[in-house]
């Protein structure tokens, strides 16, 4: 994609999808009318950033990461197909295969509301089962508006389809590109905030942006989602699962330094509901754990870096 | 030539040689060592035609994309024959001459640094001039009083931590030429022999035991007007122009000399220590997500973009990785760097020690972020 025709593109998803939050409006019926699917199968790269970031940004609710990962399984993705996602936290499959049922215990986005069916991965393979098979009931947690669900039960007689190990690798590693993007947009919305209040609150006779511990908390914030950016780059440009799970992991951190710093210049008005600022921070508080949070990836990639006896530079210039 | 045939093309070269380029000592080495290496090694490397891609055919160059010379000295950092630290005024000093130099005198000189018959020295800070470069005091006034016609320039001053001046023939110096209140706009820069009467070199004792920077001393040193880089009084934009390269190339070479670092670290700690793969595992995605910055920016300047105050950014993060993996290598190994009087024990301290300056060489980690402050996020004017 040219310059200017994805510059065009990412003003286009970011105002349909801030107009969609602001009216309550479905993201995902909005993203559908934009091509969502046509653009995620022409150039997936182009609307995974794209779309992702501007969920950040927007702070919206959405299901497409169910799109995202069902591509990733081989299976087609339709609007009424939701995807069993992993227990908080982890990113092994949550469902069992024991004597031809397939027990069911894990996560589903904002589809989980609306979908029909409901596309399983287990150790047999990924079979897609109807959705009122399982259990749905929605989770409010610290993300009430998150559209988070949990899914339970036990499906029998579905054939699942095969899908290797691999397969499954690779849906691990397209949701945690995902969920960086939406991290990466959710932190420079919140360094937005920090910074806008920064410049207009005045404290001692001058705004408290040009106080330098406020200005290196802010320079702290940036330098974590450029670094957080650049992670996501090399995981595209790469394309293994370890350069993924390194960018989810930088997510992680990220949205960590994200909201020390700048809750901490936001003070006292951001401590209240009255300023956005909490809706960012409880929905990073979710995009954290899925998948993994930092500290599990980084254990995780430094156990196989010592099992192997290996630390490759994995990309080059 | 392409980053990826050059890379494939100099690794197939450098196995063919190795008994020629490899160093002929044990590490750690004496720095007089490190540096006859780092000389030899250049002067091989230049014979062969590998020193001369990426610099322009004007100064002795083969052409291409700087992204060559980053690839080479990445390789010689990865590969153990030239250290980083050594190394990277080759990148920081040549592109300054280049830039700025009479072209002929770049054509002469460039060459001798590239082929290691010469090294060169950066004589920017003073003792009462470290981060606010723009108080230096060293002075130099046109002999016989009128800068336009003076055919040499006297300066008088002090300059310190000049790395490596010990070792070199020349030295890029920066110099008050204007009245003391005039910061920035008052500084000129010179290529100084330093062979030239009146200066003396004194080595220091680094924190980590090394003599690798020095204070200079000069007293009443004639320099000729030809040797002034970037005109009267234009010093300041010739001390900013080193910045994207040392931005660029040199980082990515810090980085390459990092990752073998990793690796040792993995092969010796215990496969069952989750505290190690902990402090692995932040260590290798501190790394990662500096070279994947680096690697974007370089990218970018290949692209035409000119770099400024954006390279902050990679400077925090290549700091802040280079010291998270040696915390993470002394949390791993203690008792190493503490107290293991061989020479593993002298290599992991002086590693150690050395990287406690990243956060304060080529601007301290706080001027980075006052610059991000100021010039990325646009947050006004320092209360
Ligand atoms: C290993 C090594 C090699 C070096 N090699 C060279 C060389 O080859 N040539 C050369 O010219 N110089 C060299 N230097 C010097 C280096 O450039 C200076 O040390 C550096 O610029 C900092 O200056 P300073 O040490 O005087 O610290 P200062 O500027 O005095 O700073 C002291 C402390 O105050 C902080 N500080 C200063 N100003 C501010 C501010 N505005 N806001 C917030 N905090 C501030 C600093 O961050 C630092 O923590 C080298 C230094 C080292 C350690």
């Amino acid at each position: 994609m040219h310059a200017a025709e994805r510059a065009l593109l990412e003003e286009t998803v970011r105002d349909a999808v801030t107009r969609a939050v602001d009216a309550g409006a479905s993201v995902d019926a909005v993203l559908g009318e934009l091509g969502w699917l046509e653009m995620l199968d022409a150039e997936p790269r182009d609307a995974v950033e794209i779309v992702f970031t501007a969920l950040g940004l927007a702070n919206a609710t959405a299901g497409v990461l169910d799109d995202v990962l069902a591509v990733a399984c081989g299976v087609e993705p339709r609007p009424d197909l939701a995807v069993l996602l992993p227990r908080f936290g982890a990113w092994a499959p949550a469902a069992e295969a024991i004597d031809g049922e397939k027990r069911i215990d894990g996560l589903a986005t904002a589809r989980g509301a609306t979908a029909t069916d409901l596309l399983v991965v287990a150790d047999d393979g990924a079979a897609v089962v109807p959705l009122a098979a399982c259990a749905v009931s929605a989770v409010e947690g610290v993300d009430p508006i998150g559209g988070w669900h949990r899914v339970r039960g036990v499906v029998t007689g579905a054939a699942p389809v095969p899908v290797g190990a691999d397969r499954w690798e690779a849906a691990v590693a397209a949701g945690r590109r995902a969920l960086g993007h939406q991290i990466a947009g959710n932190g420079r919305a919140v360094l937005d905030l920090a910074r806008t209040h920064a410049l207009d609150r005045v404290q001692f006779g001058r705004p408290i942006a040009s106080f330098q511990a406020v200005r290196h908390r802010l320079a702290e914030t940036l330098v974590a989602i450029e670094g957080l950016e650049a992670t996501l780059g090399a995981a595209w440009d790469d394309g293994t699962p370890i350069t993924s799970a390194l960018a989810k992991a930088a997510a992680g951190r990220t949205a960590r330094t994200v909201a020390t710093h700048c809750q901490q210049v936001l003070a006292g008005i951001g401590f209240t509901t009255d300023h956005p600022y909490h809706l960012y921070l409880k929905r990073a508080m979710v995009l954290e754990g899925l998948f993994g949070n930092a500290d599990a990836i980084v254990l995780d990639v430094g156990r196989h870096l010592i099992h192997t006896r290996s630390a490759p530079t994995l990309i080059e210039l | 030539m392409e980053v990826a045939e050059f890379r494939a093309e100099l690794h197939a070269w450098l196995d063919a040689h190795h008994h020629e380029v490899a160093p002929d000592f044990d590490p750690p080495g004496t720095l007089d060592q490190r540096i006859a290496q780092m000389q030899r090694v250049k002067g091989i490397l230049y014979e062969a035609g590998w020193m001369r891609w990426g610099w322009p055919e004007r100064v002795g160059g083969l052409g291409g994309s700087p992204m060559l010379r980053s690839e080479l000295g990445a390789t010689m950092a990865a590969r153990n024959l030239a250290d980083p630290g050594v190394y990277s005024l080759v990148e920081v000093l040549a592109p300054t001459l280049i830039d700025y130099a009479d072209p002929d005198l770049a054509a002469d000189w460039v060459p001798r640094l590239l082929s290691g018959e010469e090294m060169w020295c950066q004589g920017f800070s003073e003792p009462g001039t470290g981060s606010d470069l723009a108080t230096l005091s060293c002075r130099a006034v046109p002999d016989g009083g009128d800068p336009d016609t003076a055919d040499t320039w006297i300066i008088n001053g002090q300059k310190v931590w000049t790395s490596l001046a010990q070792y070199s023939q020349r030295c890029v110096l920066l110099t008050r030429t204007g009245t003391p209140e005039s910061r920035h706009r008052g500084i000129t820069a010179f290529f100084l022999d330093l062979d030239t009467p009146g200066i003396t070199v004194r080595p220091i004792e680094m924190i980590n035991g090394e003599r690798e920077f020095t204070e200079v001393f000069l007293d009443d040193v004639a320099v000729p007007a030809d040797r002034i880089l970037g005109g009267v009084h234009g010093g300041w934009s010739v001390a900013m122009s080193i910045l994207p390269y040392e931005r660029s190339s040199c980082f990515w070479q810090r980085i390459a000399y990092l990752y073998p670092r990793v690796q040792r670290l993995v092969d010796a700690v215990d496969e069952h220590d989750d505290r190690a793969a902990e402090a692995v595992g932040n260590a290798f995605l501190a790394l990662h997500t500096v070279r994947a910055r680096s690697r974007a920016t370089q990218h970018r300047l290949a692209g035409g973009a000119t770099l400024g105050a954006d390279t902050s950014i990679d400077k925090v993060l290549v700091a802040s990785a280079e010291q998270t993996l040696y915390d993470s290598i002394r949390k791993c190994t203690t008792g190493v760097m503490e107290l293991d009087d061989t020479p593993l024990g002298d290599v992991a301290r002086i590693e150690y020690l050395y990287s406690r300056a990243a956060t304060i060489y080529g601007g301290t980690a706080e001027v980075q972020r006052n610059i991000i402050a100021r010039r990325l996020l646009e947050l006004g004017e320092e209360g």
